[in-house]
């Protein structure tokens, strides 16, 4: 059979995904990136080869998250996309019609606006820590509730006690008031799912057409208590697709799919066996400004595979492209 | 047209300096005056979830008052407040109110925007007067009389201010505190939408009181001797708000008539940001003796924390008064 | 008396010519970088915008390698920047610095105001500081020019780096000339030069309008070099606002296009009054943008600047009634270049399936 090969390196979670011909999803590995990109990759196509047993032909490998071009060396990528389009990509497949994609990640979160499968509007979320997963890993760990079971706890309540505070930091004491005047946890853990949802939208709907479809992915939407919190909030369904947790490796896998189409040709794939490759990376400054950016370099065998980090893009020469303007499939001198 | 016709009136910003005035203009022309109300936490809320992210508190709070009024009026009144005065502007904010209205997500009934701007001159002012008037009656002699008493309702609203009582007394009609009594005087320095604001001030004020402390304000020194005052520093400063302010802590830090200023600032204001730290600046040169503490407000302040600060304030400053008369005796 | 100024963008060549043509020695600043943000964000206050931080940076680095005197711009409000020499001189009084400054307020405030702080440094006449402005600015015109031909050759180049090559090239021969007869050759010749990258103009490109606050997109350090990014993606990129745009009196004639006046007239059915800052021309260029059928526009301005922060809640009502994409970047000390690049990437790829998708629909 052969597949399409999708890699979501994000800095809390790395997961891999292999699709089908049809883009359905053979097998997926979802794992921690504990601040080691290649090592939480390496594991990931170990984990991955393992589930698949040799069934499996590679033909075409996105890669996506903020480690994408160090984990497109790694792998041997053929496309190299961000995160944003990875998911809308792997909504617009998953969830027929999706006009809204909520997405929640550890460090970052999104929404994406869709109309007929494209792209409309996005906005995304990295400075503010209160509009995404860390705020309900920080909770938990204060309340000394796993994360896995604050879902459960938020289901228990009949309504979440109000936690004042965009910020988390003002969350936080907010909390501890109410914990001392008395809310039971379920109110205080749906509470915070409500605060999460609130200043996400605050932060990124802001103004912004939330009708439906609504598709709601990234690890936080396995908290059955924000699903509730998003529904009560936009008073509307919101669908969690089944493979919510590796949605942005599913849309590097279908976006490979897609550049095989425009550009076909074998893939630049270095098999299961780059697991084994002895990858290192080390830095050095460049000094071909003031600037003196750090670069950091991966080497295998003293052999430099890639560079990349500094400000002006020098280093990173190989990675940069034209745009495909016009129609995937369209009749046309151009695209060939 | 001016029968039963309400204009709506957003209970916010510069609400505080130049209500009087408007109101009595309407009310004279037949137009009924229909209040935003007080600011509380829905209006808040609802200002911020419209309100651009990263406008001031102030701007933010303003935009609740407008949608409180959008199903209740057939017009709201948004003056462009360009200039006050020949030689300075008001804030760019004000400047560009009437739009940021006109671009807000929910529909709004019509903004009527006459544009103050005192730097084209007086002929130009009587003529917007004129313009704004037109809408309700073609008797030009009853739009300047009706001008002319709001005027006048403004000077009482001022003078009232100047004795003692804040535009929240006023507005609640109630006796003025009287001056003098309390150990303690306070100058409660920055934007009146900042301090007067109940809910935005967290009743600053009240509490100030309660602590038994006199709260004096700019708007009870006279506008010449702000004006002096401010023009003391080398470059003219060129938003008329902001050289109240400064006029308004030159005026105490100088003359050491308070025991301590409270300066009430909104994140994210620039031109605040950048006169707080250019008062700093200036008392710490003239080896000023008089305390300041600048307080930031913004739609996170939690209340617990700002009374501590302010109590902290209040028993340093009683505490070293007490000190300083044990070392004078 | 060894005089210096902020840094931003190509101002280094452009008041660098003036201040030779008035025989005041000078020493620009180093170039910008995360070290001169450090200083500014230590000194400046903390909701100042990220303009200021820079300046104190930058005169604090030139300091230490013998600056004495700073030179500063002025204004008249109602944007903050005018009032920024003031502060600029008490923070860095109050850090210990012991220094001159010099402010030159605009000429609409007053020429004379405008010359006296230029005569009493340079010794110079008026007539002698009237004589260099005018020669002058035909230079810091040129520089402006080059850099318009730049954006517009970049993204159809063959060999990737060719035009900022021939870009640099250009620069250190109109940064030698002097006389208008040798301005007037440097800028034809450096045109050329930048004519001469090899290049496939009929390949279809992405254009991309860029509108915000005049530091932010003149100076690449903190722009994350927006410019040069975009353009090696192949890209057309075309921006709001050009320096000599800003200073001078070539309202007749702009680099960027279309004048003030034009600007505030386009821009008054969404902002009907100036705002200072680029308030009103970041609303009337994303309208003209859109009217010359570019695909978006990328408007970027520092955190807590008053009259983008205006621009921006008008902007996505032009943005829906123009039917063309805007994406916002608000910068300040903590904007880190992964987070603009990845949305810069998704916006662009947003951009490239909006135009697939009509040329679907248009055959």
């Amino acid at each position: 059979m052969q597949g399409f090969l999708g890699v979501d390196v994000g800095s809390v979670s790395t997961n891999l995904a292999m699709l089908d011909a049809d883009g359905g999803v053979i097998s997926y590995v979802y794992l921690r990136t504990q601040g080691q990109p290649i090592m939480a990759v390496q594991q990931g196509l170990m984990e991955l080869e393992a589930k698949l047993d040799g069934s499996v032909d590679v033909i075409g490998v996105g890669t996506t998250g903020s480690a994408r071009y160090l984990t497109s060396v790694v792998v041997g990528g053929d496309i190299v996309k961000n995160e944003i389009t990875a998911h809308a990509v792997a909504a617009g497949h998953v969830v027929p019609g999706v006009r809204v994609v909520l997405e929640i990640g550890g460090q970052d979160s999104k929404i994406i606006f869709l109309r007929d499968g494209i792209v409309v509007d996005f906005a995304m979320n990295t400075v503010c820590a209160a509009g995404t997963g860390s705020f309900l890993d920080h909770q938990s760990a204060r309340l000394g509730i796993p994360i896995e079971d604050f879902g459960r706890y938020a289901l228990g309540a009949e309504k979440g006690a109000l936690i004042a505070g965009r910020c988390s930091v003002f969350a936080e004491s907010d909390m501890v008031h109410k914990q001392q005047v008395g809310y039971k946890l379920e109110e205080i853990i749906y509470g915070l799912c409500q605060a999460l949802v609130r200043n996400y939208l605050n932060n990124l709907a802001k103004g912004r057409d939330l009708a439906g479809p609504i598709a709601f992915q990234g690890g936080v939407a396995a908290n059955a208590g924000m699903k509730k919190a998003f529904e009560e909030a936009i008073n509307q369904e919101v669908q969690v697709p089944e493979h919510f947790s590796v949605m942005g490796a599913i849309g590097a896998a279908l976006l490979a799919k897609e550049e095989k189409l425009l550009e076909p040709g074998p893939s630049a794939f270095k098999g299961f066996g780059a697991a084994k490759i002895d990858y290192r990376t080390s830095s050095f400054a460049c000094g071909g400004c003031e600037n003196n950016c750090e670069i950091i370099k991966i080497v295998v065998d003293d052999e430099t595979l890639a560079r990349w980090g500094g400000r002006c893009g020098k280093w990173e020469v190989d990675i940069i492209r034209r745009q495909h303007l016009e129609p995937i499939g369209a009749d046309c001198s151009k695209c060939g | 047209m001016t029968d039963g016709f309400k204009v709506g009136y957003p209970q916010a910003l510069l609400y505080y300096k130049y209500f009087p005035l408007w109101e009595t203009f309407f009310n004279r022309l037949g137009v009924e005056v229909v209040l935003s109300g007080p600011t509380n936490k829905a209006l808040l809320n609802l200002g911020t979830v419209e309100a651009e992210n990263e406008l001031c508190l102030p701007v933010k709070v303003f935009y609740g008052h407008l949608l409180a009024l959008a199903d209740k009026v057939d017009a709201i009144f948004i003056p462009r407040m360009v200039s006050v005065e020949k030689s300075a502007y008001t804030c760019p904010k004000f400047m560009g109110l009437p739009d940021m209205a006109r671009a807000t997500e929910t529909r709004l009934p019509p903004i009527m925007d006459p544009t103050i701007n005192w730097k084209l001159g007086w002929r130009q002012y009587v003529k917007t007067i004129i313009e704004l008037g037109s809408q309700f009656t073609d008797n030009k002699a009853k739009i300047l009389g009706a001008y002319h008493a709001g005027v006048q309702s403004l000077h009482q609203y001022q003078d009232k201010i100047r004795a003692g009582a804040t535009p929240i007394d006023i507005i609640e009609s109630k006796e003025a505190p009287r001056a003098g009594v309390a150990d303690l005087r306070i100058g409660l320095a920055g934007h009146p939408y900042n301090i007067y604001d109940k809910y935005i001030s967290m009743n600053l004020i009240k509490r100030l009181r309660e602590m038994g402390t006199d709260v004096v304000t700019a708007e009870m020194i006279p506008h010449s001797e702000l004006e002096k005052e401010s023009q003391t520093l080398p470059k003219h400063l060129f938003w008329t708000f902001e050289r109240e302010v400064v006029g308004t802590v030159f005026h105490w830090s100088r003359r050491n008539s308070v025991d301590g200023i409270i300066y009430v600032l909104a994140f994210p204001c620039g031109p605040d940001s950048l006169i707080q730290s250019l008062l700093e600046h200036e008392m710490r040169r003239e080896r000023s003796t008089v305390p300041m503490m600048s307080l930031v407000i913004d739609e996170h302040s939690a209340e617990g924390g700002f009374l501590t600060r302010i109590e902290a304030f209040v028993d340093m400053l009683s505490r070293k008064k007490k000190l300083a008369g044990r070392v004078a005796n | 008396m060894l005089m210096t100024f902020p840094q931003m963008g190509h101002v280094e060549q452009l008041i660098g010519d003036i201040l030779e043509r008035l025989d005041i020695d000078y020493m620009p600043p180093p170039r910008t970088t995360a070290k001169t943000l450090a200083l500014g964000t230590k000194h400046a206050p903390e909701f100042s915008c990220l303009p200021l931080k820079l300046n104190i940076g930058n005169f604090i680095e030139a300091m230490e390698a013998g600056a004495d005197t700073l030179l500063m711009a002025g204004g008249k409000g109602p944007c903050r920047f005018g009032y920024y020499a003031e502060l600029e001189g008490r923070v860095l009084r109050d850090a210990g610095y012991d220094f001159t400054m010099v402010t030159i307020e605009p000429p609409s405030m007053g020429i004379a105001k405008f010359v006296r702080p230029i005569k009493r440094i340079s010794g110079k006449s008026t007539r002698q500081i009237w004589r260099a402005l005018k020669e002058g600015f035909p230079k810091a015109r040129g520089f402006d020019m080059l850099e318009k031909r730049v954006l517009e050759t970049r993204c159809f180049e063959l060999k990737l780096g060719e035009t900022t090559k021939a870009h640099k090239e250009a620069m250190a021969t109109l940064v030698k000339a002097k006389t208008p007869a040798e301005v007037e050759g440097a800028i034809e010749a450096g045109m050329r030069l930048i004519d001469a990258v090899p290049c496939d103009r009929e390949q279809p490109v992405l254009k991309i309008g860029i509108v915000g606050e005049f530091f932010i997109l003149l100076e690449p350090f903190v722009n994350f070099d927006i410019e040069e990014w975009l353009g090696n993606r192949g890209v057309l990129v075309s921006r709001s606002v050009y320096i000599t745009d800003w200073i001078g009196p070539t309202s007749k004639n702009p680099v960027a296009g279309t004048s003030d006046a034009e600007l505030t007239e386009l821009a008054r059915p969404y902002l009907g009054h100036f705002v200072g800052g680029e308030g009103v021309p970041s609303v009337a260029h994303t309208m003209l943008y859109a009217n010359e059928g570019f695909d978006g526009v990328v408007h970027m301005f520092p955190f807590t600047c008053m009259p983008d922060t205006i621009a921006k809640a008008i902007i996505p009502r032009v943005s829906r009634d123009y039917d063309i994409p805007v994406i916002h970047f608000t910068i300040d000390e903590q904007t880190g270049k992964a987070g603009v690049v990845t949305r810069l990437e998704a916006f662009v790829d947003l951009l490239v399936s909006r135009r697939r998708a009509k040329r679907a629909v248009n055959g």
